[in-house]
């Protein structure tokens, strides 16, 4: 109830439950991690191990690089945390660029290589000639290199309607899961909770 | 020992320590139990994927190139990121401060490192004007890289006097436990301008409609197109896809950054090109142009 | 050294795990394994930088007796609270720790949730003012879709729920293809100058 107060303004009551989300949350999730991550990967590993499982000492590592970000509270030598950020940063830029080469990239290409004519499918053959001329127009859009100008211009702005399409079924189609997430809230509340719903 | 001397100590000692604790998870492995392996240093199966990526990166990098010699590039006008400065502006005429949110994933996502670049630019454009800059965090990792980004921009234009560190603030790992906490600044501080950007998921619509109702400007990018419509909807101006990634090349106007920009559009021309090629021989029935993009 | 060994060690793991992706050596994955291993634990540790800050920034605002300085005790309080049950009480379900989650943290983080329906709403108010053909498109669109979603879509016209699904596996694909190439190609472009050192925000400078 606190939390939905926050639909007519901001007030105490909702303050009072934001304060007490974000502290339960935050301990709730260092806690989380403390037992998840900290014990089961690094001190069960490498110290704790169970009879007949070897040590794991590759998992120092990661300890080690983990307590040089706490380096940070230490101004004098706080630079040392820039170690452990590059490798996580540069590993995160490694990942990405294939994942994303890959997913968003080579699948979409390949995907958005369609044949203009189906035989005998005049419905397969009209799509495809939207999804390509569509997508087409998209990346015509997305081009930085030249002012939307003339044919060009009436391209990407044809692009830009694309999208609009884009972003306007994606809207409606979201719309419904919400509404749902509403009547859930609406049942507990009315239902469960008063007992006016059965 | 000086300084100079003890990095370089420290910076053998962790190699060793790496290569001493990798042999060992070797011999570990090589003693368990017989596991089906593989002994190939390249998997010829994604030879089209390498190809793909040394023909994107040659287009950035000679583009770079081009950009060190001092050749002018041309980058057209992108309303999104010309919408950043005007916001800073804005805030800056009404004495108040800039609530800048960096999406809510961790370093682990490349729109989270475009953002920290992006927020970089924004605290150097931020610094000349005096105003606050307040940056609220979901993940702890992203703390020290925006503290970092921050400082560095502040340093950049010459205040690093200005820089208040108190204002990045770690809230909260919970998702919805962070957009109340924002959503709360953006009720209580009134910031005159909202950037939104990075990587965001059900809580862009919460964030994007509360900075809305407060009558911020409010400037929103994200390549998650699942919430691109709100932010379409609820913002001003909304940074879509590519566009994020760009905008660091963009605000900085740096000749190396535009150089990349510019690699990246002739990479898209030469997709547009395949798949313009690809349809024309897929609709005469040639299918093997098409298999080159399957990926393994 | 300071500037130099960080920009080594992300050019390192960059092309690590770029190369991870090409080398299907048993020995090398194993490896990969366990340098993804070692980010992981040194996130976590980045959790004990957050907390702290949290506790730096409230306590000085508590110090302070600034505006809703109270709220901030109870934040503290929370905070305290939840780690003190957790680490010394344990995780598991049945525990104080896992009653507190499912009877306060899942609540509020439910409603949170289901606030959205309140503010798409508003949204949809906000996207129906149609001033431009594009938010007329995006309007249209979203009317349809939602109509060929529910029942009454059905009965004003039999096909409009195939028409709601013609329109997502066609012009909504193609510009979600468009979208998703040029994402492709910006993040392969950040995570190149990235690794390469061009852009070193994220690292600072002294």
């Amino acid at each position: 109830m606190g939390i939905i107060s926050f639909l007519y303004k901001d007030n105490p009551w909702y303050k009072f439950c934001e304060a007490l989300f974000v502290g339960i949350s935050a301990g709730y999730w260092l806690c989380t991690v403390f037992w998840s991550q900290l014990v089961a990967k690094l001190w069960d590993n490498v110290f704790a191990t169970t009879a007949g499982q070897p040590r794991q000492y590759v998992y120092l590592v990661g300890g080690i690089l983990g307590l040089m970000m706490l380096l940070r509270l230490v101004p004098k030598i706080g630079w040392f945390s820039r170690w452990p950020l590059a490798f996580v940063v540069g590993g995160t830029a490694g990942a990405y660029i294939v994942g994303y080469a890959l997913s968003n990239g080579m699948k979409q290409v390949k995907s958005t290589i369609l044949p203009l004519w189906v035989s005998g499918n005049l419905y397969a053959t009209v799509g495809n000639i939207i999804l390509v001329v569509g997508t087409f127009c998209g990346l015509v859009y997305f081009f930085f290199s030249k002012e939307h100008k003339g044919t060009y211009g009436r391209i990407a702005k044809l692009g830009i309607f694309f999208l609009m399409i884009t972003f306007g079924a994606s809207f409606g189609y979201t719309v419904m899961a919400r509404m749902s997430l509403l009547i859930g809230r609406m049942d507990f509340l009315f239902g469960t909770w008063l007992g006016l719903i059965k | 020992m000086n300084k100079r001397k003890f990095c370089l100590v420290a910076v053998i000692a962790l190699i060793a320590l790496n290569f001493f604790a990798l042999v060992l998870s070797a011999q570990e492995a090589s003693t368990s139990p017989a596991t089906p392996s593989d002994s190939r240093w390249f998997d010829t199966n994604r030879f089209n994927v390498f190809i793909t990526l040394a023909i994107v990166f040659g287009a950035i990098l000679w583009f770079i190139g081009r950009a060190k010699k001092g050749k002018s590039l041309f980058v057209r006008r992108i309303a999104g990121l010309d919408a950043i400065e005007e916001a800073v502006g804005r805030a800056t005429e009404m004495g108040k401060s800039v609530l800048y949110i960096p999406g809510i994933h961790d370093m682990n996502d490349i729109q989270t490192v475009a953002s920290m670049i992006i927020l970089g630019n924004v605290a150097k454009t931020i610094a000349r004007y005096d105003i606050p800059l307040i940056v609220p965090i979901r993940m702890p990792f992203v703390v020290p890289v925006a503290e970092e980004a921050v400082r560095q921009g502040y340093s950049s234009a010459g205040r690093l006097d200005a820089f208040v560190k108190d204002n990045i603030r770690f809230i909260s790992d919970e998702q919805f436990a962070y957009a109340a906490a924002v959503s709360g600044i953006m009720l209580r501080e009134r910031p005159a301008a909202n950037l939104l950007l990075g990587s965001f998921y059900a809580e862009s619509l919460l964030l994007a409609e509360t900075g809305a109702s407060t009558g911020a400007i409010q400037v929103a990018g994200t390549a998650n197109i699942h919430q691109l419509p709100f932010f379409i909807v609820a913002c001003d101006y909304t940074l879509i896809g590519e566009e994020l990634f760009a905008a660091s090349a963009y605000l900085s106007r740096e000749p190396k950054l535009l150089g990349s920009l510019k690699g990246s559009d002739l990479a898209k021309a030469v997709i547009v090109l395949a798949i313009i090629l690809g349809t024309i021989l897929e609709t005469a029935g040639v299918k093997w142009f098409t298999k080159l993009f399957i990926v393994q | 050294m300071r500037k130099e060994v960080p920009l080594i060690i992300t050019f390192l793991a960059g092309f690590f795990f770029i190369a991870d992706y090409f080398i299907p050596h048993t020995g090398f994955s194993n490896i990969a394994a366990d340098v993804n291993g070692w980010a992981i634990i040194v996130l976590a540790f980045s959790y004990i930088l957050g907390v702290g800050n949290v506790l730096r920034i409230n306590a000085q605002r508590i110090a302070k007796k600034e505006k809703d300085w109270v709220l901030k005790v109870i934040l503290v309080l929370c905070l305290f609270f939840m780690l003190g049950i957790g680490i010394f009480g344990g995780i598991a379900e049945g525990s104080i720790f896992d009653w507190f989650f499912v009877n306060t943290y899942t609540p509020m983080q439910a409603t949170m949730f289901a606030l959205l329906a309140f503010f798409i709403a508003s949204a949809a108010f906000r996207a129906f003012r149609v001033r431009t053909t594009q938010a007329a498109l995006l309007a249209i669109t979203a009317v349809l879709v939602m109509i060929g979603r529910v029942p009454i879509g059905e009965t004003i016209w039999k096909s409009f729920p195939d028409f709601t699904e013609w329109i997502m596996g066609v012009p909504q694909l193609a510009g979600k293809r468009a979208i998703l190439i040029g994402a492709a190609l910006g993040a392969i472009s950040t995570g190149l100058k990235v690794i390469t050192g061009l852009e070193r925000t994220y690292m600072g400078q002294d």
